[in-house]
């Protein structure tokens, strides 16, 4: 039991091998919750693309890079279509060095559903498929992943207002995602710097899932 | 002392510590000198660096020292580097210009001609979804073509008309490879439909002129069908309809899919119900298996395959004028196969390389009266290509191709045979030059050599677009067009030339805020059209002397915000065509060229309902024809063609729609043209028989049941 533990202190502390990166990391990712404007988003994006680019070996300021494409397509005046190719673009590189991640497929497939919900009369039908086999995928990939779970939950939710069917599928899920959520708070330290979004997503399904 | 000493020494430090960092600052412009905010500026290999502001100016500070790389950057705009001394003394760089990319996104397409059905977002006139709603279409591609600019419907043929040109002048390509029989083969005055149905293909290529260098054998229309990629999931899919039905399996994982269908219809049952004006001995029928697969490779190209056998026939009576009784016994089987494969990969130095093979095989029997016609057709085509970005402005599509056709022809009775092959060789290059991504200039040649009438030729074309407004963009379009005559001429004269034709195309298009205006004018020259002696069913000596021309213009409105749940787009093409083709003798207005020709095609859905209903009406102001008590070729027109169809769709659950449709509800008498009899009655007279609809009504229910793990899947799914 204490190799075991020595085992994952070591490989945290091989993980966190770089403090400047992680402070870097830490310090933006601190940003995120401050942005109100276009302008400001661009700016953190810009800085988690400076760490991805004097960091090529790691994964994930390209996925918080996206992400941040992501929420200002829905968020702010841009061209949604250009803003969710980007960030498809940001998540195709960061795939390359971290194959088969859960959190970037997610990540992939909440693109997806927003390239869905710019035309969703005529790609909803095609794309649909696209997104929930990459929520799919990141779920298999990582069980404990709440993002995953949520951003599932959300079509779903989606799927059976269309259908006209009940929403206890997705609040079932939804429910699964939050517990996962409550799980991962618990891990969280200062220095954790991978993502734990998913809280706003969460409380959208108190409303409809009471 | 020392302490003061101490103080110094700490208050020089200080200021080296803050002297350590080199403060930036600087401006940054697009090429219109106009300031360009988000800007990542930064120092190559640190985290240190800027975003540009709204008026283009940063400031940043710096640790790193020494000689450092100052990088500018921004998606869609070029990367600038700059090397920097860091000296600790503040630097304001210079002012720097980035200049925009091109990218399919943000560039002008020129649209001069063309109608693309997919996803994508720009120029897009039709997606892939309407092909099936569209109720006059009844699930036929080319039906829903019909309710597009520059096509005419006539309505006893079924096939694609365009601008004044007779359906074998619109070549049809899958993946870029061309399918020959793409129609299946019918008799009588019953309407054909395309043989290959729209679930196979994410997207289209619609163009009625002035289309790219890559497209031969097609004097006035491309359709290019590009087949679908990897399936998304496995499942099942069942389709039961009012004329037959099938079943379709996919298999399907990360890196291929496979897709396995039959289908068996049968018109009989439904005809033996509804009052059909044909007199049907054995209603059409038939059966088809269906293949089509899709796999990642190792390397990171896709390869495609599908393969499809179908066979069918119908028997029938069809009177003829002036004489009693049931007419002429006609008899019909069809046997066809197609396959084709094709590999293609993006590379990373620019190149796109793809390469491809596909074989048609279309056997005809058929008995009219006691008379037994035995027709086979064979087209293999193989095609090279490779496009080459060289930059965002310049890019180049290059490719070589070889067709080989075959066709047979046997009037078994009379022991007449006859038959030919011919050898044909391609290469072409067309060129495309961004001038700005508001200004695209292009430009192809494509040359072709046939062995059967020993031609050598040269197409150039050109076109080019230039955007206007924000949303709208004129285009322009033109160049040669040469093809092959039909197989049942040049059975008869193997010599016989290319026909040949030369587009002229002004487009205007706007596209914003679900709003598509498509307005064009067009010109159109035929020449070495073939004539003949005698009568169409019964060519004799087919020569190129005919000539001829088609102008005209065509408007095109789609809107889908107007009104909630609700698209509708409506069309009016006008065509002036006069050709000396078949049997004339002089310069006539083609019996399947309407001068207008209107349609209006409309969705509305229904969310309580769980519902869609869809209407299309369309209509021309009738077809030319020749009555021979008056004289004159073509000196007559029939009454003007309507057509209402009304279909619905049901969704009660998400894997299940139901699907009702029926045509010309309104029972309207459509007549296509009239058969004369061969020689006058005893009174004078050349009786005739009108040629019109098969049934006043079409009627179909279809249900489409789709099973997988994903309870939410259904067959919309597949388009």
């Amino acid at each position: 039991m204490l190799t075991l533990a020595l085992l994952f202190m070591w490989i945290t502390f091989a993980k966190a091998s770089d403090p400047a990166y992680e402070k870097a990391m830490a310090k933006q990712i601190a940003a995120i919750e401050t942005i109100q404007t276009l302008e400001q988003s661009q700016q953190v994006s810009n800085s988690f693309l400076r760490i991805a680019e004097a960091q090529p070996e790691e994964w994930l300021p390209l996925y918080y890079a996206g992400l941040l494409q992501i929420e200002a397509a829905f968020r702010f005046d841009v061209d949604q279509d250009e803003a969710f190719e980007q960030a498809l673009g940001y998540i195709e590189k960061a795939k390359k060095i971290a194959p088969d991640n859960s959190e970037l497929t997610a990540l992939e497939g909440y693109a997806v559903m927003g390239k869905i919900s710019v035309d969703p009369g005529s790609r909803g039908q095609s794309m649909t498929p696209q997104a929930m086999q990459l929520y799919n995928k990141a779920i298999s990939l990582d069980r404990e992943n709440p993002r995953a779970v949520l951003l599932m939950a959300q079509m779903e939710l989606g799927m059976s207002q269309f259908f006209g069917s009940g929403p206890e599928k997705a609040c079932g899920m939804a429910r699964m995602g939050s517990e996962l959520l409550r799980k991962e708070k618990e891990k969280i330290t200062e220095s954790y710097i991978l993502p734990t979004w998913g809280q706003r997503l969460a409380s959208q399904f108190e409303k409809v899932c009471q | 002392m020392t302490r003061q000493l101490y103080f110094t020494a700490l208050f020089f430090l200080i200021h080296v510590a803050v002297f350590s960092q080199t403060g930036i600052s600087g401006k940054v412009l697009d090429e219109k000198n106009r300031p360009l905010p988000g800007v990542n500026i930064f120092i190559k290999g640190s985290y240190d660096g800027a975003t540009s502001g709204e008026d283009g100016t940063f400031e940043f500070d710096t640790d790193a020292a020494g000689t450092q790389t100052l990088v500018y950057q921004l998606m869609g705009f070029k990367s600038q580097e700059f090397t920097i001394a860091c000296d600790f003394s503040p630097i304001v760089f210079r002012d720097v210009s980035l200049r925009e990319m091109i990218t399919e996104m943000n560039a002008v397409t020129i649209s001069a001609g063309a109608m693309q059905a997919s996803d994508a977002s720009k120029a897009v006139v039709l997606k892939p979804l309407d092909i099936v709603t569209t109720p006059s279409a009844m699930g036929d591609i080319i039906g829903a073509f019909q309710t597009l600019p520059g096509t005419s419907t006539v309505g006893n043929d079924g096939r694609l008309f365009v601008r004044g040109g007779d359906a074998s002048e619109v070549g049809i390509y899958i993946d870029g490879l061309r399918v020959g029989n793409a129609y299946g083969s019918t008799a009588g005055n019953f309407p054909t439909r395309t043989r290959f149905n729209p679930n196979l293909f994410k997207g289209t290529f619609f163009s009625t002129g002035g289309y790219s260098a890559e497209y031969g054998q097609a004097l006035s229309s491309a359709l290019a069908l590009n087949s679908k990629d990897i399936s998304p999931r496995s499942q099942g899919d069942l389709s039961l309809l009012s004329l037959g039905g099938g079943y379709s399996h996919t298999l399907s994982s990360d890196k291929q899919s496979i897709t396995v269908t039959g289908n068996i219809f049968d018109l009989g049952p439904y005809q033996e119900l509804v009052k059909q004006n044909i007199d049907w001995e054995r209603g059409p029928h038939s059966w088809d298996l269906e293949m089509a697969s899709q796999k990642k490779l190792a390397d990171g190209g896709l390869l495609k395959v599908m393969a499809r056998t179908e066979a069918g026939g119908m028997k029938m009576w069809q009177k003829l004028p002036g004489v009693e009784g049931r007419g002429v016994f006609i008899d019909l089987d069809n046997r066809y196969t197609f396959a084709q494969t094709n590999w293609k990969k993006a590379y990373e130095n620019g190149w796109t390389i793809f390469t491809g093979i596909s074989y048609s095989d279309n056997k005809d029997d058929i008995f009219y009266d006691s008379v037994n016609l035995q027709k086979r057709s064979k087209l293999l085509h193989a095609k090279f290509t490779g496009i080459k970005d060289f930059s965002d402005r310049i890019s180049a599509n290059s490719g070589i191709e070889y067709i080989q056709n075959g066709y047979k022809e046997a009037i078994i009775e009379a022991q007449v045979e006859r038959d030919y092959e011919d050898h044909q060789f391609y290469g072409f290059t067309e060129w495309d030059f961004y001038l700005s991504k508001k200004l695209v200039f292009r430009s192809g040649l494509r040359a072709g050599h046939s062995s059967l009438n020993q031609e050598t030729w040269l197409d150039p074309r050109a076109s080019f677009a230039y955007q206007v407004s924000e949303n709208g963009q004129i285009s322009l379009a033109g160049g040669t067009f040469s093809q092959v005559p039909t197989e049942n001429f040049r059975v008869l004269n193997p010599g016989l030339k290319n026909v040949k034709a030369k587009h002229l195309i002004l487009n205007y298009l706007y596209g914003g805020n679900g709003r598509t205006l498509r307005a064009e004018a067009f010109y159109k020259s035929y020449d070495n059209l073939v004539t003949f002696d005698g009568l169409p069913m019964a060519p004799l000596d087919p020569i190129n002397e005919g000539k001829g021309f088609a102008k005209g213009i065509d408007l095109f409105y789609r809107e889908s915000r107007l009104v909630k749940n609700t698209d509708f787009w409506v069309t009016y093409s006008f065509v002036d065509s006069k050709r000396q083709f078949d049997q004339y003798s002089s310069k006539v207005q083609p019996s399947f060229a309407p001068k207008h020709n209107f349609s209006i095609v409309a969705k509305h859905g229904f969310e309580s309902l769980q519902s869609q209903l869809g209407m299309s009406f369309s209509m021309n102001d009738g077809y030319a024809y020749t009555d021979p008590n008056q004289g004159e070729e073509m000196n007559s027109k029939t009454q003007s063609f309507q057509n209402l169809s009304l279909s619905w769709s049901y969704l009660p659950k998400p894997n299940l729609i139901i699907h009702f449709a029926v045509s010309n509800v309104l029972g309207r008498e459509n007549v296509f043209g009239y058969q004369y009899a061969q020689t006058p009655n005893s009174s004078g007279v050349y009786e005739s028989l009108p040629s019109g609809q098969a049934a006043p009504r079409f009627l179909l229910l279809g249900v489409f049941l789709t099973l997988s793990k994903d309870k939410t899947a259904n067959n919309l799914n597949n388009l």
